[in-house]
């Protein structure tokens, strides 16, 4: 008895998909593609929302910024739930163990005074920033348009959750393990002056009906905070005997770099739509100025705090945040006004 | 009669996967003469002369960073001669 081995190719019947087939052709998609484009609901909607008579539960038009085809806009991180949760799962590991060693070695005792402060004062209270951003987040998720768009909001929304965690278990090992440092963060955030621009910023963009504007909005007032706090200080802190602040702020600044990545690819498609570009661009520049104008006055309430505290020239490191997000969106060919000299 | 080092085949063997697709569809990219033949479990990607892969390509691709060492994983066999082989990019072509 003999065998004759020999192999059979035999051809799938379907590739992947007919609407993926329709736009890339008839090969295999990813699996980032095949869960995320075309999702979005758009036809046979049954409840009508009451409350927007003139639109459909979801509706196009919930924003002034619009893609002529909403799957313009890839996420380059290409995140579905698989990779966005691994992901994700590594920052927090990261950062636990950072924060073992940190409790280990009683770094945080051994944090000089001023950057204690500054952690209390300025930091500790940015949970409650965050807090906002996971909600202005969760409204993009919603009223957002195109599964590539909801999807990334909606990841981000979960982001600030952990982002407002990860401060808040600063601030628990940094009371030694109790929760007082956080309620007096609370309180500053009502009551301090320093962090009133800031709260009344986000309380705005809470009641901002238009998400496109209050993602845009939220995203320059975390380009002046980020590059902040957690940037420069870190430099900062390295100088001023502060080891601890800096190993806190490189988790939420590789965050930062993760968060950048889709909304510049947003913004890209945005300004590049081949029918609505020239709108964009124009409607972008007016929605950025007004949010670059309060973000300034807020990122700069903090700068001042920050530099009374720890270390000089924070208010020039928002000054020049705020220009390279000038910058960025004059080279996208949005008509950005001139800066003052 | 004899066929020159730019005639002649270079190709890949790459295992198919979720992960290798990016790798796969990068190298039809940089190489546009290639061509792509699915096997059982295998893609072979051939092309006349040279074969190409760069690290941007598939990172762009893949979604997030990718080292070439990386493609080792990826590749099940492989004919030509693997010229360069450095951060940037592998290129596979004959010698002689």
């Amino acid at each position: 008895m003999q065998y004759e081995l020999r192999t059979q190719v035999i051809e799938p019947k379907r590739k992947t998909f007919d609407n993926l087939v329709a736009r890339y052709g008839d090969r295999p998609a990813s699996r980032y593609q095949e869960g995320s484009i075309d999702i979005q609901a758009t036809e046979n909607f049954h409840f009508r929302p009451l409350w927007a008579p003139d639109k459909e539960i979801y509706d196009e038009t919930f924003s002034v910024l619009r893609l002529t085809d909403p799957y313009s806009f890839l996420d380059p991180r290409q995140y579905y739930y698989a990779p966005y949760v691994t992901s994700r799962a590594g920052m927090f590991d990261a950062f636990s163990a950072t924060l073992d060693y940190l409790e280990e070695r009683g770094m945080f005792d051994r944090l000089p005074q001023a950057w204690s402060d500054l952690f209390q004062t300025v930091v500790l209270p940015l949970r409650h920033y965050e807090s906002a951003a996971q909600m202005v987040s969760c409204d993009t998720a919603r009223f957002g348009f195109g599964t590539t768009i909801t999807q990334c909001a909606a990841y981000a929304a979960f982001d600030r959750v952990g982002n407002a965690q990860l401060i808040s278990r600063v601030g628990i090992s940094l009371g030694g393990g109790s929760a007082d440092l956080l309620d007096a963060a609370k309180t500053r955030w009502l009551d301090d002056g320093a962090l009133q621009p800031l709260r009344r910023l986000a309380e705005e963009l809470l009641v901002e009906r238009d998400w496109g504007k209050s993602l845009v909005a939220l995203d320059v007032a975390d380009q002046l905070l980020y590059p902040l706090l957690y940037t420069y200080l870190d430099e900062a802190a390295l100088n001023g005997g502060a080891g601890s602040y800096s190993l806190i702020a490189q988790h939420l600044s590789h965050w930062f770099k993760d968060q950048r990545r889709w909304l510049d690819a947003l913004y890209r498609a945005w300004t590049t739509d081949p029918e609505l570009g020239e709108t964009n661009k124009v409607l972008l520049a007016e929605i950025v100025e007004t949010a670059l104008a309060k973000a300034q006055g807020a990122a700069g309430a903090l700068a001042s705090r920050a530099d009374q505290l720890v270390t000089s020239g924070c208010p020039a490191a928002v000054t020049q945040s705020a220009a390279n997000i000038r910058e960025f969106f004059l080279a996208l060919g949005v008509p950005m006004r001139e800066e003052k000299p | 009669m004899t066929s020159t080092t730019e005639q002649r085949f270079v190709g890949v063997d790459i295992q198919e996967s979720e992960q290798n697709r990016a790798v796969v569809e990068a190298i039809e990219e940089t190489n546009p003469d290639c061509t792509v033949q699915h096997l059982p479990g295998l893609v072979r990607i051939k092309c006349a002369g040279k074969i190409v892969i760069t690290r941007d390509s598939v990172e762009e691709k893949l979604g997030r960073d990718w080292e070439t060492h990386e493609f080792q994983m990826a590749i099940v066999s492989y004919f030509g001669h693997i010229k360069d082989w450095d951060d940037d990019e592998i290129v596979i072509a004959w010698d002689h």
